[in-house]
């Protein structure tokens, strides 16, 4: 008992030991940051990890505050356990919350109750749009599904029949794309949306649903993959819906513009692709958390990202700025006049 | 039987502390200890009352759930549909509300939907003969297709104050601002806890996890008792997911998906054998916690969260194992 006590004790020491630090002398402030994706099993949220984390190393280089960035999140998107990880948060003391919601209701009493407690808190990517939150980052996502609407209207023509794949349902901004496609392919009378499939974020379940749609509908014409979770498993795990792409008996749109999907737009699978500012998310939500805590600017509630349309006409500049990580430039016209 | 201390020797202390010592749940508590003293040690917002009062929300639903399950398994069975039925209990007292019903009709509508699958489980276990684990994986696929079903997959909101007030509310009590969720908590966990130690139901629980054969010779209805450890696990995984969502304000059919997996650690965590006929309910509760204020320190201590996972898993085993080793040494 005492050996196995003594072991186990040393051990969570060990682990303890690993978790604390002080700030340096240098800097006289620090600013610590909470950001929060939806799940840590995703991998769009990667590159906003990577851009948050590189912004507050900047920010701490060229000034007298040290901004640290703290990546929390669910390991699979789980409001509930969100929900709890934001209190945690909140407990744990945190300068700023930067959170992209997987229920817009289930976070509303997480973000208030830090705003309440003065721990101002923004979103990104998924807002909560009830919330005390002092700003929202990310696209127009109901003008995003428009885009895409009109991509598959480019590529099917004004007939045919349309599946749409969606994550978790209810995320307000996959819920915010699919209206936005539904009331823009509304004008189209020989459009039907046949069917909405929803994969709760899981790749594994996203090839699923997928394939069997394929299987159960093999006169679909189009999908809108509302997010590109079921294009993050690798060539073959799809055959169906890959043989169906190629022979281009079904064209699709999907979200995001990840270099695994902008493989896909130019081996000629996907129609086009909506891309929002991955490296933003983490980039920009350290910079208006900055700007907004230690200089006082105030934000409007929606702080427009900006969204990429990417097709076959640019889809190699949008591969050229995965490589460089340089998304600064402006992306070529995705329909040039012939 | 679980342990009990000699009623008629004078109390001595060494003959106190073995008693508690040779407790089922001294272990787990020992465990609990070491790591709210080491994360008072570490941080300083651990001790604070905002911090513990939301560990203790947290871990409610689960605990009270872990209850149900603490049942079952001290009953010899196992019930992996706890998590489908918090999910489904939490959509039809949403759906119920959303109907007009008012907020305790629809927890009852709720209750009942725990009430309806633990039966289904008790029915199919008891008088099919069938093992509870294949029983109680079908209603957990079957409970979550209905709660996909009844909504088509959309979460349900817009959920009336009286009824969210139940999650979301901070009773005052002195200078403490108490959560709803960690009174009910403690509430059932002393009914509970009542029900197996006080009641002659609670006798016969235990004897049928320890033999069966004992008990169907003593005369007790075997089928009728099944039928009833099993109802009581559905309707507290019930009363866990109701409060749930209360506390998000919203019920979703994705809700608590792969939960069953941290009722039934916290079960075990809290000493309820997994061969049944030894465990209490204060066990699963310290088990509960236990988990939650792993989470919670990670979480205070700037740990990655990426580790948590692994961290709970060790200590899962830790305190399976040190259990192994305490009743092998009693």
């Amino acid at each position: 008992m005492r050996a196995l006590g003594t072991t186990c004790l040393v051990g969570l020491l060990g682990l303890v030991a690993c978790g604390t630090s002080t700030p340096p002398a240098r800097h006289t402030q620090r600013l610590t940051i909470a950001w929060i994706p939806k799940a840590l099993n995703n991998p769009v949220f990667e590159l906003g990890r990577a851009g948050a984390l590189e912004r507050a190393a900047e920010l701490t280089a060229a000034g007298p505050v040290e901004v640290e960035v703290l990546v929390y999140g669910s390991v699979a998107a789980d409001a509930a356990e969100q929900a709890r990880v934001v209190e945690d948060v909140i407990a744990r003391g945190v300068d700023a919350i930067a959170i992209s919601c997987n229920d817009p209701t289930a976070c509303l009493d997480p973000i208030n109750s830090a705003v309440q407690a003065g721990t101002p808190v923004m979103t990104w990517d998924s807002d909560s749009p009830d919330s005390k939150r002092f700003t929202y980052l990310g696209v127009d996502n109901y003008r995003g599904g428009q885009m895409a609407a009109e991509l598959l209207l480019q590529a099917i023509g004004p007939k045919g029949q349309v599946v749409l794949l969606t994550g978790v349902p209810g995320a307000y901004n996959l819920e915010q794309r699919i209206q936005g496609f539904t009331d823009a392919m509304a004008a189209y009378s020989d459009i039907e949306i046949v069917d909405t499939v929803a994969c709760n974020d899981d790749i594994n379940l996203g090839v699923q649903v997928v394939e069997e749609m394929m299987q159960s509908r093999p006169e679909l014409d189009g999908w809108f993959f509302v997010g590109m979770w079921p294009l993050f498993a690798e060539r073959g795990s799809m055959p169906l819906w890959e043989a169906a792409a190629r022979e281009e008996r079904v064209r699709t749109v999907a979200f995001d513009t990840l270099p695994v999907e902008l493989d896909y737009l130019k081996d000629g699978y996907l129609s086009g692709l909506i891309g929002q500012k991955y490296w933003g998310w983490g980039y920009d939500s350290v910079q208006i958390i900055y700007d907004h805590v230690l200089g006082g600017k105030t934000f409007p509630p929606f702080t427009d990202s900006g969204m990429d349309i990417v097709t076959a006409a640019n889809v190699d500049t949008m591969i050229e700025a995965w490589k460089t990580n340089d998304f600064s430039q402006p992306l070529p016209d995705p329909f040039p006049t012939p | 039987m679980r342990a009990f201390s000699a009623s008629h020797s004078k109390p001595s202390w060494p003959g106190v502390w073995q008693a508690v010592v040779r407790r089922q749940e001294f272990g787990i508590a020992v465990i609990l200890l070491a790591l709210t003293i080491i994360l008072s040690l570490q941080t300083s917002t651990f001790l604070t009352g905002t911090n513990l009062f939301n560990v203790m929300r947290a871990s409610s639903w689960i605990a009270i759930a872990a209850f149900g399950e603490a049942i079952v398994i001290i009953a010899g069975g196992i019930d992996l549909s706890v998590g489908s039925v918090m999910a489904l209990a939490g959509l039809v007292s949403a759906l119920t509300l959303l109907a007009g019903w008012g907020a305790p009709s629809a927890i009852c509508a709720g209750l009942a939907a725990g009430v309806a699958v633990g039966f289904i489980n008790g029915v199919f276990v008891s008088r099919g003969k069938l093992p509870s684990f294949i029983v109680t994986l079908g209603t957990l696929s079957a409970a979550r297709g209905l709660a996909f079903g009844l909504t088509g997959g959309e979460p349900v909101r817009n959920l009336p104050n009286s009824f969210v007030h139940l999650g979301q509310y901070n009773l005052p009590l002195g200078n403490w601002e108490v959560p709803l969720p960690a009174i009910a908590m403690l509430v059932f966990a002393g009914l509970t806890a009542l029900l197996l130690s006080r009641t002659v139901l609670g006798g016969h629980i235990y004897a049928l996890g320890s033999d069966e054969t004992a008990v169907w010779l003593a005369g007790i209805n075997v089928e009728r008792l099944k039928i009833t450890v099993y109802t009581l696990s559905g309707v507290l995984a019930a009363a866990g997911g109701i409060l749930m969502t209360a506390r998000l304000g919203v019920a979703a059919p994705t809700a608590a998906v792969g939960y069953e997996l941290d009722i039934i650690a916290a079960a075990m965590v809290g000493g309820v054998s997994w061969l049944g006929g030894k465990g209490t309910v204060w066990g699963a509760l310290l088990g509960a916690m236990t988990m939650q204020v792993l989470r919670n320190g990670l979480v205070l201590l700037g740990f990655p969260t990426y580790w948590q996972a692994t961290a709970i898993g060790v200590i899962i085993i830790a305190a399976i194992a040190l259990d192994r080793w305490r009743s092998g040494h009693s």
